[in-house]
C-alpha cells in the first residue's frame, strides 16, 4: 500500500454555505497500481488529485502516505518524496519561463545528486524518446500546446518516479501522440511504477487497472 | 546548480530591463557612495598614522580656570620641556619643545623661499618617524643644523645630495643641512612641514624667546610641546604625574588660573580636537559618524529598491517557485537560489560602482580636499569589499528570498495566488523609511547652509576690500616703518599701511592683569591685546563708536587703549571715553570705543579686545590698496618698493578677504558633500518609487481599464494611482520632522552662533518630498490612465 484516504472531507464557504469539494472520499493505491480517475468538468478530479500529490490540504479525514500521517509531514520531508518519489505530469503544464526545454527537463535532476554528464544523457534520453531533441533550445512560449505538454510529461519522467501523478496528460495531445504516452505509461507500469492518472478519455482509462469516477467530489463507484 | 541559478537570474534581468536598470542602477549608486564614504572615513581615522609612534605620542596642553571657567591652551611655558625632562624623565622617550609652525625665510646663494617651519628640539625626528632620504635621526643635535622635506631639497638643489650645504635662515642664520626626510603624509598634523631647525636656534634669532630662556619665564606660554611617553607607560599614569607641573612653578598670580596640564594624544588631534569645560568635547568625529552614517543610510535605501522591486516581481516568479518545488526543491534551495540572485545583482552593481569611483575620485578629492587614491594594491579593501557585496546582498536579499521561497505551489499553480496584505504593506513601510532618510537630510542640508550663510553674513567690523597683509617673517623690518609707508603711499599703489601684532584673522596673544575702577577683586581677567601702529583703524576702516582714532598728534596715546564694545561689556564699564586702566603697573587710558571685529572663529563671539600702540611689538603688516588701481599693477609697485628695503625676503603676502573665507572651508565642505550626498539619497529613493509605482499601475491595468470603460477621467485615475503615495509621504514628513530637528538642534550646539531652525525649513522639506512622490509616481500614473482600455482589459 502507497497511500490511504479515509473519510476525506474537503470544503469551502461560500455565502455561508458550505461547498463539498471532496466528499468522504475513501480510497487507497497499492504498489504497482494505474488508476484512472473520470469525471465531468469541475466534479473535483484535480483537486483530488493535488490532495494526493499533497499539494493542497483537506479539511477532515485521515490521509496516509507510506506509513505516515500526511497531516504531521514536514515541509522538508515532502520536499524529499517529491524528489525522490513523486512526478507530476500538469493539466496547464506549468513549465518555468525562462528555462528552455532542455532545462525545464534537466531541472528535477538538479535537486538531486546527479552528475553533470549523468544529467545530459538522462535528458537525451527523454528528449529523444519524445522527439522533441529539435526544440530543446526552444522556450516554452516557443512551443505549441502539445509540445508543452511533453515537456511536462518528460520533466515528471526524468528522474524516474515511483509514484506518477498526471493531470489530463494527454489533453492537448493528437490521438497518435496521445496513444504513444499511453503506451510509455503502461511500459513504466509494467516495470513497477504506480500510476495515477485524470483523463476525460475512457480509451486512455482503460490503459489503467482501475478507474474511479467522481462526481461533485464524491467517488460515484468503484 | 548555481550555473542553473544564475543563468534564470541574467534571464530575469534581461527580460525586465526597466527593473534591472533601476535596481543595478540604484544600488551601484549606494554602493558608488558607500564607497567613496568608507575610503574617506578611513582616511580620517588613519589620520597621523604614518608616524609610528602614533599611539604614544601626546601634546601637553592646559587647563586654565577663569571666573569659573575652564579653557584649553596649546602654549606652554619655555622651561616646561626641561622641567619634565628632569624630573619626570623616566615617563618620557622624548621630550621636544617646538615653535608654532609659520613661514620663515630659507635662501641658498640669491634664492629665497618664504616656508613653514618649526624650531624643534633634536628628539622630534625619531619621535615622529620621519622617513629620512639622506642623513638620519640625528639631524638637529648640531644647533646650527636644518632638515628638509624632500619638495623643499627638490625646489633648492634638484635630484643632487644637498647633505653639507650651507643655507640661511630668515637672511640672519647660517646652518647646514643635515637630512632630508620624504614629505609628511597629506593626512597628518605635521602636513606641509617644509623644514625643521634646532631649538636652539630659536632663542638665538628671537630677543622675546631669548629673555624667556634665559629668565626661566614660567608665565609666558608661546610654544608648543610634543611629547613621546615611555614604553610601558600609560597617558592616564603620566598625565595624573605631571599635572600640577605648571601650578608647582607659577607665580602666587598665575596659580590664580590653576593651571593644569593635560595629555593630548596624537590619536585625537585630528579627530578630537574641541575641548569644554575640562573634558575632551570631541571634534571631527562628528562628521566621520555622520558621514558614516549616512553612508549605511544610502546603502539602505538602495536595498530598499531592490526589496521592493524584487517583491513587486513575486507573482511573475510564483509560479516558477511553485514548479520547483514540486519537482523536488526544498526551501532552503529556494532561498539559496534567490540569494544568489540577489548575489549575482549585488556584484554587477558593486562593479558598476568601482568603476564610477574611480572617476569620480579626483573630483572627490578636490570637494573633500583629500589626496585619497584608490587602493587598488591593498588586500584589505578587496576583502572589506567582498564582506561588503555579501553583506548587500544578504542585506537585499534575505526578505525577498524568505518571502519568495515560501509560497504554497497550489496555490501559485492553480494561477489563485496574489500578493497579500501583508507584503504590500511591508513594501509601504520601506518606501516610509526611504522619505523618511530623505526627508531628514533634506532638512539637514537646509539648515548646513543656512548657519553657514548666516555666519558669513555676520558683521566683521571692518572693510576687507583690497586688504592685503604681509607677515614680518624677519627683524630685516625692523625700524623702516616709515620709510616705507611714505613710499608706499606716494607711489599711489597703496591708500594707507598699519601694522599690528596679530593678523586681521587671528588673535595671537591674550593678557592678564587688568584693573580698574569698580572691578571685582575676584574677577581674573583675559583680555586679548593687538598692537598696532597709529594707522591701523585708518588701513582696515574699522568703526569707532565713541571717542577717537590713536593720533600722533597726541603723545600720550602711547599708552592709550581702544576697546571693541566687547570689551567695555566685560569690564562693565559705563562711559568708557576717558576711563584709566592699569595694566603691567601703566596707567592707560581709554580713548575709543570700535565695533567688535570678527578676527577669529565665525562661530564664536569676538574676544574682548584692547587695541595700543606699540611699534617693536607688530608682527604683521596691513596694506590697504588703491581701489582705483589695478591689482596687479599695485602688488608689483608694492613688491619693488619692499624688494629695495627688505631685499632676500620674498614677497609673500595674502588677501585678508581670502583668508577669512578659509574661516569656512571645513563647514563649506561639510555642506557640499551633505547636499550631494542628500541629493543621491533622493535620487535612489525615486528610482525605487518609480519602479514600484510602474509596478503597481501595471498591476491595477486591468482595473484602471473597468473604471475608464465606466467613465473615469484620467485625472480621476491619477489621483486614484498618486493617493497612495502621498500618504505615504505624508506619514513619512511626521516621523522624519521630529527626527531632524532633534539632530539638526545637536549639531548646532556646536556653535555660539547659530542660526534659527525655522518651521519653513520642515515646510519645504515637506513640500518638496511631496511634490517629488507626485514627479515620480505621475508619471506612471498618466501612462496607465491614458492607455486604451481594450488594451488592457485584453490581457485577462
Ligand atoms: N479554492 C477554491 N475555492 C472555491 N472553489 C474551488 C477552489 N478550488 C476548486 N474549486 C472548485 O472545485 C470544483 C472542482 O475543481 P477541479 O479543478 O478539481 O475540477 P476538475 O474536475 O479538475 O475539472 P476539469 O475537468 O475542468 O479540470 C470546481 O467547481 C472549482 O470551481
Ligand atoms: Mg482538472
Amino acid at each position: 500500500m502507497i497511500l490511504q484516504l479515509k473519510n476525506i472531507f474537503k470544503w469551502v464557504n461560500s455565502g455561508g454555505n458550505r461547498v463539498f469539494l471532496l466528499n468522504d472520499i475513501d480510497f487507497t493505491v497499492n504498489e504497482g497500481e494505474f488508476i484512472s480517475i473520470m469525471g465531468p468538468s469541475g466534479s473535483g478530479k484535480t483537486t483530488l488529485l493535488n490532495v494526493i500529490g499533497m499539494l493542497d490540504g483537506f479539511n477532515e479525514g485521515e490521509y496516509t502516505f507510506l506509513d505516515e500521517s500526511v497531516h504531521d509531514l514536514k515541509e522538508k520531508h515532502r520536499a524529499r518524496l517529491y524528489k525522490e518519489y513523486i512526478g507530476f505530469v500538469f493539466q496547464a503544464y506549468h513549465l518555468i519561463d525562462e528555462l528552455t526545454v532542455y532545462e525545464n527537463i534537466e531541472t528535477p535532476l538538479l535537486y538531486k545528486k546527479h552528475s553533470s554528464s549523468e544529467r545530459k544523457a538522462m535528458v537525451a534520453d527523454m528528449l529523444d524518446r519524445f522527439n522533441i531533441v529539435g526544440k530543446k533550445d526552444l522556450f516554452p512560449s516557443q512551443l505549441s500546446g502539445g509540445q508543452q505538454q511533453l515537456v511536462g510529461i518528460a520533466r515528471a519522467l526524468v528522474s524516474s518516479p515511483k509514484l506518477i501523478l498526471a493531470d489530463e496528460p494527454t489533453g492537448n495531445l493528437n490521438s497518435a501522440q496521445g496513444e504513444e504516452i499511453m503506451q510509455l505509461f503502461k511500459k513504466l507500469n509494467d516495470e513497477g511504477v504506480t500510476i495515477i492518472q485524470v483523463t476525460h478519455s475512457e480509451k486512455n482509462a482503460a490503459y489503467g487497472s482501475r478507474t474511479i469516477h467522481l462526481k461533485d467530489g464524491l467517488i460515484v463507484n468503484n | 546548480m548555481i550555473k542553473n541559478y544564475f543563468k534564470i537570474a541574467l534571464r530575469n534581468l534581461f527580460k525586465n530591463k526597466g527593473y534591472t536598470l533601476i535596481n543595478v542602477g540604484g544600488l551601484s549608486l549606494g554602493m558608488a557612495i558607500v564607497l567613496l564614504i568608507g575610503l574617506w572615513v578611513h582616511d580620517e581615522l588613519t589620520f597621523n598614522k604614518n608616524h609610528d609612534n602614533y599611539d604614544n605620542i601626546s601634546q601637553v596642553m592646559m587647563w586654565r580656570t577663569r571666573n569659573g571657567k575652564k579653557a584649553i591652551r596649546y602654549a606652554m611655558p619655555y622651561p616646561l620641556g626641561d622641567e619634565l625632562r628632569e624630573k619626570y624623565g623616566e615617563d618620557f622617550k622624548h621630550v621636544v619643545m617646538s615653535s608654532f609652525h609659520g613661514d620663515n625665510i630659507l635662501s641658498f646663494k640669491d634664492k629665497n623661499l618664504s616656508l613653514r617651519s618649526s624650531f624643534m628640539e633634536s628628539g622630534a625626528l625619531s619621535m615622529f618617524s620621519l622617513d629620512m632620504i639622506y642623513g638620519n635621526w640625528d639631524g638637529l643635535n648640531n644647533p646650527n643644523s636644518i632638515v628638509l622635506s624632500e619638495t623643499v631639497s627638490k625646489a633648492f638643489f634638484g635630484t643632487e645630495n644637498p647633505l653639507g650645504k650651507t643655507m640661511k635662515v630668515n637672511n640672519e642664520l647660517n646652518v647646514l643641512i643635515t637630512g632630508v626626510y620624504r614629505d609628511i603624509a597629506d593626512n597628518a598634523t605635521l602636513k606641509g612641514l617644509d623644514f625643521i631647525v634646532p631649538w636652539e636656534l630659536y632663542s638665538m634669532l628671537y630677543p622675546w624667546v631669548k629673555a624667556a630662556k634665559d629668565n626661566n619665564l614660567w608665565g609666558n606660554n608661546s610654544y608648543q610641546l610634543y611629547v613621546q611617553i615611555a614604553d610601558g607607560s600609560t597617558m592616564a599614569s603620566v598625565n595624573g604625574r605631571i599635572k600640577d607641573v605648571i601650578y608647582n612653578n607659577v607665580s602666587e598670580y598665575g596659580r590664580k588660573s590653576q593651571p593644569e596640564l593635560v595629555l593630548h594624544p596624537m590619536k585625537n588631534w585630528h579627530l578630537r580636537s574641541n575641548w569644554k569645560n575640562g573634558v575632551n568635547a570631541g571634534g571631527f568625529i562628528q562628521y566621520v559618524w555622520l558621514f558614516g552614517t549616512i553612508g549605511l543610510f544610502v546603502l539602505l535605501l538602495a536595498c530598499i529598491n531592490f526589496m521592493n522591486l524584487s517583491t513587486a516581481q513575486s507573482e511573475k516568479r510564483a509560479k516558477e517557485v511553485g514548479i520547483r518545488k514540486t519537482v523536488g526543491s526544498s526551501k532552503y534551495q529556494l532561498i539559496n537560489q534567490f540569494l544568489s540572485e540577489s548575489f549575482l545583482v549585488v556584484l554587477v552593481a558593486f562593479t558598476v560602482a568601482i568603476i564610477m569611483v574611480f572617476i569620480v575620485i579626483p573630483w572627490f578629492n578636490q570637494l573633500a580636499d583629500k589626496q585619497i587614491v584608490f587602493p587598488f594594491k591593498s588586500v584589505t579593501f578587496w576583502v572589506v569589499s567582498i564582506a561588503f557585496v555579501l553583506f548587500t546582498s544578504i542585506l537585499a536579499g534575505s526578505y525577498p528570498a524568505l518571502y519568495l521561497s515560501s509560497f504554497r505551489p497550489v496555490k501559485v499553480l492553480k494561477g489563485t495566488f496574489k500578493t497579500g496584505k501583508s507584503t504590500t504593506s511591508f513594501r509601504k513601510a520601506l518606501v516610509v523609511v526611504q522619505f523618511t532618510v530623505s526627508v531628514i537630510l533634506v532638512i539637514g542640508t537646509i539648515v548646513v547652509e543656512k548657519q553657514v550663510d548666516y555666519s558669513k553674513n555676520r558683521p566683521i567690523g571692518y572693510n576687507m576690500n583690497s586688504l592685503i597683509m604681509i607677515e614680518k617673517t624677519t627683524n630685516n623690518f625692523d625700524n623702516k616703518y616709515n620709510v616705507i609707508r611714505n613710499e608706499l603711499i606716494n607711489s599711489g599703489a597703496v591708500v594707507e599701511m598699519a601694522e599690528s601684532s596679530s593678523p586681521l584673522t587671528d588673535v595671537w596673544s591674550t593678557n592678564s592683569g587688568f584693573e580698574w575702577k569698580g572691578k571685582s577683586p575676584d574677577f581674573i581677567t583675559n583680555i586679548a591685546t593687538v598692537c598696532t601702529s597709529h594707522d591701523y583703524g585708518k588701513t582696515v576702516g574699522w568703526n569707532l563708536i565713541e571717542g577717537r582714532d590713536f593720533s600722533r598728534t597726541f603723545a600720550t596715546d602711547s599708552t592709550a587703549f581702544i576697546l571693541n564694545e566687547t570689551a567695555v561689556k566685560y569690564m562693565g564699564l559705563k562711559d568708557p571715553v576717558g576711563k584709566t586702566i592699569r595694566w603691567n603697573n601703566e596707567e592707560h587710558q581709554v580713548i575709543g570705543v570700535v565695533k567688535d571685529i570678527l578676527a577669529v572663529s565665525p562661530f564664536e563671539p569676538v574676544l574682548q579686545t584692547v587695541y595700543m600702540i606699540n611699534y617693536p611689538n607688530t608682527n604683521w603688516i596691513e596694506l590697504k590698496l588703491n581701489p582705483e588701481r589695478s591689482i596687479t599693477s599695485s602688488l608689483s609697485a608694492v613688491e619693488t618698493i619692499l624688494s629695495k628695503h627688505v631685499p632676500n625676503v620674498p614677497f609673500d603676502y595674502q588677501f585678508v578677504d581670502n583668508t577669512f573665507a578659509e574661516k569656512f572651508e571645513a563647514v563649506e565642505r561639510i555642506r557640499k558633500l551633505s547636499t550631494i550626498f542628500a541629493i543621491f539619497a533622493i535620487f535612489i529613493s525615486c528610482l525605487g518609487l518609480f519602479g514600484l509605482a510602474s509596478f503597481i499601475a501595471e498591476q491595477r491595468t486591468k482595473e484602471i481599464g473597468i473604471r475608464k470603460v465606466v467613465g473615469a477621467s484620467v485625472f480621476n485615475l491619477w489621483k486614484l494611482l498618486s493617493k497612495d503615495f502621498v500618504k505615504l509621504a505624508v506619514l513619512a514628513i511626521i516621523v522624519a520632522t521630529p527626527l531632524a530637528y532633534y539632530g539638526v538642534t545637536k549639531w548646532l550646539n556646536n556653535y555660539t552662533y547659530q542660526t534659527e531652525v525655522s518651521w519653513w525649513i520642515f515646510l519645504i522639506a515637506g513640500i518638496g518630498a511631496i511634490g517629488i512622490t507626485l514627479l515620480t509616481v505621475s508619471f506612471q500614473a498618466i501612462k496607465a490612465a491614458v492607455t486604451n482600455p481594450i488594451k488592457s482589459l485584453r490581457t485577462e
